[in-house]
């Protein structure tokens, strides 16, 4: 969920934008699968996190783009906040085992 | 339509109809894209990693999931609440089991363990009571909101007892020799109330976290049932053989049938309806079978009735929880419209 958001901070995308953006963000660790992608994308929008931008129809097919809400930019920066406080702390406490280390 | 187009369109079919005529063609644009151009040559097929999450994607919507219609939200809560039912059930009779011990070791009577002391059928036999625990964990663990403890120990209490008694009953030959009631039973009270917690509990659904008086009922039901027993017990009515088809099993039978006129009286939502029906529908296959290895007479005459009680109620609660299910029209929009912004 973390990296459907991110991938939705810069612009609205659609399914397979967020995927291929999922996929960069993670340096291919993740790879969403297209039934997952949904699921998530029902999830976040169940919680009004993310919502319908437009649609556009490509090679005969529907083709739906979302955007992060207000909502969502704010659960995002929240969840980035702790994680970065967690790998603050992280940082911290292998800094000391380092400088342990050398003492 | 290409080849992988058909195909993955054919995987989308395990979606429900309201889910498909909503997000299909954007499912299967994604997948195309994601896939590139495979020509028809190649005969190529979705990857079992795209089945999986479409079926798992599946699962969660017609139980209760994100974007789900209020129809499957129902049939979800019903599959959770047979879930509850189901480990309480098995949380009583582990609590039963337990004072059993505790009265063993209290005034130095014997337990009915398998094989002679020392040996290992009596060792499994232990382990496998042992790990039957698990099912009051699992069961403490759901009502208060801990799933993922719930669902570790249900399986591994369940795994068990599966494996210690139907793999001997598979050895012992093919199983259509065997009494039905025998494997019903295993299958019934083992593993029923598990595959409801690992489908009904799944990752869309924030569980209640219930109080520690309901959730510590089945102990008290557990007491009240063995006071019961040991009363019948006690009291030795031998010319009475089909007071003992109320015992254990046939006490569930009462409590169920109970629980059924009060969900049928209050007029309880369709899910709780629907529970009920599968769990009256469990217990009558269960039931079921000792007809037939019963003569006729008081005792036969008995199970008839129950099994005539279970029939009855569920047929009722069948018909109550189906015409109070919202239609299948009435779906949870998956998106805001566009242009609506939140807050």
């Amino acid at each position: 969920m973390f990296l459907a958001m991110t991938a939705l901070v810069d612009e609205p995308r659609h399914g397979y934008g967020i995927a291929q953006e999922v996929d960069r963000l993670s340096e291919g660790h993740v790879q969403l699968k297209i039934g997952t992608l949904y699921g998530v994308l029902d999830r976040l929008s169940a919680a009004g996190l993310v919502e319908l931008d437009r649609e556009e129809a490509r090679h005969g097919r529907l083709r739906r783009y979302y955007r992060l809400t207000d909502d969502g930019a704010k659960a995002l920066r929240e969840e980035a906040a702790r994680m970065a406080a967690t790998a603050e702390a992280a940082t911290a406490r292998l800094r000391a085992r380092t400088a342990g280390g050398a003492a | 339509m290409s080849l992988l187009e058909q195909r993955y369109r054919s995987v989308l079919r395990l979606l429900p109809a309201s889910y498909r005529a909503k997000r299909e063609e954007e499912m299967v644009d994604a997948f195309m894209e994601l896939s590139g151009e495979v020509p028809d040559e190649t005969n190529p097929r979705p990857r079992w990693g795209e089945i999986a999450s479409v079926l798992s994607l599946s699962l969660r919507v017609r139980l209760g999931g994100a974007g789900a219609s209020p129809r499957f939200v129902a049939w979800g809560e019903a599959v959770r609440l047979v879930a509850l039912l189901g480990l309480g059930h098995l949380a009583v009779g582990s609590f039963n089991q337990l004072l059993h011990w505790g009265h063993a070791l209290t005034f130095g009577t014997d337990v009915a363990w398998a094989g002679p002391p020392g040996s290992v059928e009596r060792l499994v036999s232990i382990a496998v009571s042992t790990a039957d625990l698990c099912s009051i964990f699992a069961f403490v663990a759901i009502m208060r909101g801990h799933v993922r403890t719930a669902k570790v120990t249900a399986v591994i209490g369940a795994a068990a007892t599966l494996v210690y008694t139907l793999i001997p009953m598979i050895l012992a030959g093919p199983l259509t020799d065997r009494p039905l009631s025998e494997t019903a039973a295993t299958l019934v009270f083992t593993a029923a109330p598990v595959i409801a917690l690992l489908m009904g509990f799944h990752s869309d659904i924030t569980p209640r976290r219930r109080s520690w008086a309901t959730t510590l009922s089945p102990a008290a039901a557990g007491l009240a049932v063995l006071g019961g027993t040991w009363l019948v017990v006690a009291l030795r009515p031998y010319h009475l053989d089909w007071l003992y088809l109320w015992l254990g099993f046939g006490t569930t039978i009462l409590v169920w049938a109970a629980g059924a006129v009060v969900v049928l009286a209050r007029r309880s939502s369709p899910s709780w309806a629907l529970a009920m029906t599968t769990t009256g529908l469990l217990l009558l296959t269960v039931r079921l079978p000792l007809l037939g290895n019963l003569p006729e007479g008081a005792s036969w005459t008995m199970v008839c009735a129950q099994c005539a009680v279970l029939w009855a109620l569920s047929t009722a609660l069948a018909w109550m929880g189906a015409r109070g299910l919202p239609g299948g029209s009435g779906t949870v929009p998956l998106t805001r419209k566009v242009g609506e912004r939140s807050g």
